[in-house]
């Protein structure tokens, strides 16, 4: 169990190594979109193997650091790597970055994923504005003592991504001419792919998309009163919907192909929050 | 300690106390236990003595591995399995599957006793699992992955091999055994699931429910192998129409449907070749 005191110990060091920069937005960045963060002007880096109670990322493909800056005209602090349930972390991990950034002032998160296309209306390669989600890890990181100078006991998930900032993104998605659909996310354990009856069940219980990743976060958030605003990348349509086989390469592969699009996506939102 | 380790420990203690090399793995749910009597000439390992094997406690599920030959072909057999329920992780659960691949198996049969939630089930019929549900919460492969056992994202998509499917059907067809394709879901139990949990299971498109086999595939399938899978329908878990369940009664189907059920096991490795 991660104690208030260690998160504050946590955000202490940070303070320590941010000379005064006061963050307004936190980032956590999905697989491939980490380059965001290398167009951070005057950044300051920190390495998580560097940060109190910070577990470090394990996966290939995804850096490990915080990057401080601006962005956009905005001060963000963006997770430039990010741990996952499948890694083997006690959920509650998840939450830690979360909460940090709120010690630190972070009013406002920008969550993205990649994540498997459910509705058979979405191609590989759209974005998805996250509506709402479903839990399907059966495990959340706000079970056990709740840390009430964070939050409630119960905190409320009905809007845990804000109606204010899907119009943001609606708008922007107009004005910049990228095609954003709209879906309801739901989070998988993996590390295995879905199955196709999986995928099936998924759609039937109202899901568009499927993903590892992002859900804890986003209860993290809720928890401390955070106005959260999610984007999906369909980066591969879920198994059974086309019929082939699924494999991170082409997961990366497709990531490649719109990452610009994506990216120019999530800069005129910042601009716009 | 890492896996592979492990894994090699086991493998090397097995491989010390046989010089067969077996090319198909077989996981034997309840009832079934007595197919892996038939194997000839066989070793008997039990599980105790296999460093980092968990020991099986289950009551009718006895604890080795048969090693020999079956129907022409060289087998490793589980006889008696582990399950989530017991308290074991899910990578003891699936460690024998690991030790079935560096034993070179390159084949996974696996089989269970389930309930049915469908009327085109009955008990006692047999059902080639065509896919599955992982409604445990849990998975075999969460944790750091180890490269050299497999991907750190597995494809599911087509876990159960099709080619598979197609002989054990035409198998059973050649024996004038009725077989039937379905979805099975898996769930932690112990406990028999409620009329609302059942409901709530079908309406997810499964037609079958069960507490095994889904670890199992998932690591096979991480691991390379090619996996079929049999359920055994021991009773019919249709929420409009429940009758209270016991383990004794699940127990009594499975006996009775063990002669077919062996025999379509015996005629499947026979011709396992011929694909």
């Amino acid at each position: 169990m991660i104690d208030s005191t260690q998160i504050e110990t946590t955000a202490a060091y940070i303070r320590s190594r941010i000379d005064g920069f006061q963050p307004a937005i936190g980032m956590i960045l999905g697989s491939g979109l980490g380059l965001l963060a290398d167009e951070i002007s005057h950044p300051i880096h920190i390495q998580y193997e560097d940060i109190p109670n910070f577990p470090v990322s394990t996966v290939a493909g995804h850096a490990g650091r915080l990057v401080f800056g601006e962005l956009e005209g905005k001060n963000v602090m963006v997770m430039q790597g990010r741990f996952h349930y499948y890694e083997g972390y006690p959920i509650e991990t998840l939450a830690l970055p979360v909460r940090v950034m709120h010690l630190l002032g972070v009013k406002q998160l920008v969550v993205t994923n990649a994540a498997g296309g459910v509705n058979p209306k979405f191609s590989e390669g759209d974005l998805m504005l996250i509506l709402d989600h479903i839990n399907f890890g059966f495990n959340n990181p706000l079970m056990g003592s709740n840390l009430a100078s964070f939050g409630p006991r119960f905190p409320d998930t009905s809007r845990a991504y804000s109606a204010r900032l899907m119009e943001v993104a609606r708008g922007v998605s107009r004005e910049r001419n990228v095609l954003l659909q709209e879906g309801v996310y739901q989070f998988m354990t993996g590390p295995t792919y879905e199955t196709p009856a999986e995928v099936r069940m998924a759609r039937g219980l109202g899901a568009d998309a499927v993903g590892m990743s992002t859900v804890p976060e986003v209860h993290a958030a809720a928890h401390c009163g955070m106005e959260v605003i999610g984007i999906s990348y369909i980066s591969n349509l879920a198994a059974g919907i086309s019929g082939k086989a699924l494999s991170h390469a082409e997961v990366v592969e497709t990531i490649e192909t719109i990452k610009e699009k994506l990216i120019h996506l999530m800069r005129g939102i910042l601009r716009a929050m | 300690m890492m896996l592979s380790t492990q894994i090699a420990a086991a493998t090397a203690y097995i491989q010390s106390r046989t010089k067969v090399r077996p090319s198909i793995g077989l996981i034997l749910g309840s009832g079934l236990g007595a197919l892996a009597d038939e194997v000839k000439n066989p070793v008997l390992i039990d599980y105790q003595d296999i460093p980092h094997f968990p020991i099986s406690t289950v009551e009718g599920h006895a604890g080795r591995l048969v090693i020999g030959e079956l129907e022409g072909k060289m087998v490793v057999a589980m006889q008696g399995r582990f399950h989530y329920y017991e308290g074991y992780t899910m990578q003891q659960v699936t460690f024998p599957v690991r030790v079935f691949k560096a034993l070179g198996v390159d084949i996974m049969i696996v089989t269970n006793a389930c309930g049915g939630l469908k009327e085109f089930l009955y008990p006692g019929a047999l059902m080639f699992i065509t896919d599955h549900i992982n409604f445990t919460g849990a998975n075999p492969l969460i944790g750091p992955n180890e490269n050299e056992l497999g991907p750190r994202f597995p494809d599911m998509s087509n876990a159960y091999d099709k080619a598979l499917i197609q002989l054990g059907k035409s198998v059973a067809n050649g024996l004038g055994i009725e077989t039937k394709e379905g979805i099975y879901t898996a769930v932690s139990g112990p406990y028999y699931f409620s009329r609302a949990e059942l409901s709530m299971v079908r309406g997810f498109g499964s037609d079958t429910i069960g507490m095994s086999t889904v670890p199992e595939t998932i690591v096979a399938v991480h691991s390379g192998m090619r996996v079929l899978g049999i359920s055994c329908i021991t009773d019919m878990a249709i929420p409009e129409n429940l009758v209270p369940l016991e383990h004794a009664h699940v127990v009594a189907t499975a006996n009775e449907t063990r002669p077919k059920f062996i025999k379509l096991m015996k005629g499947i490795v026979k011709q396992i070749e011929a694909i």
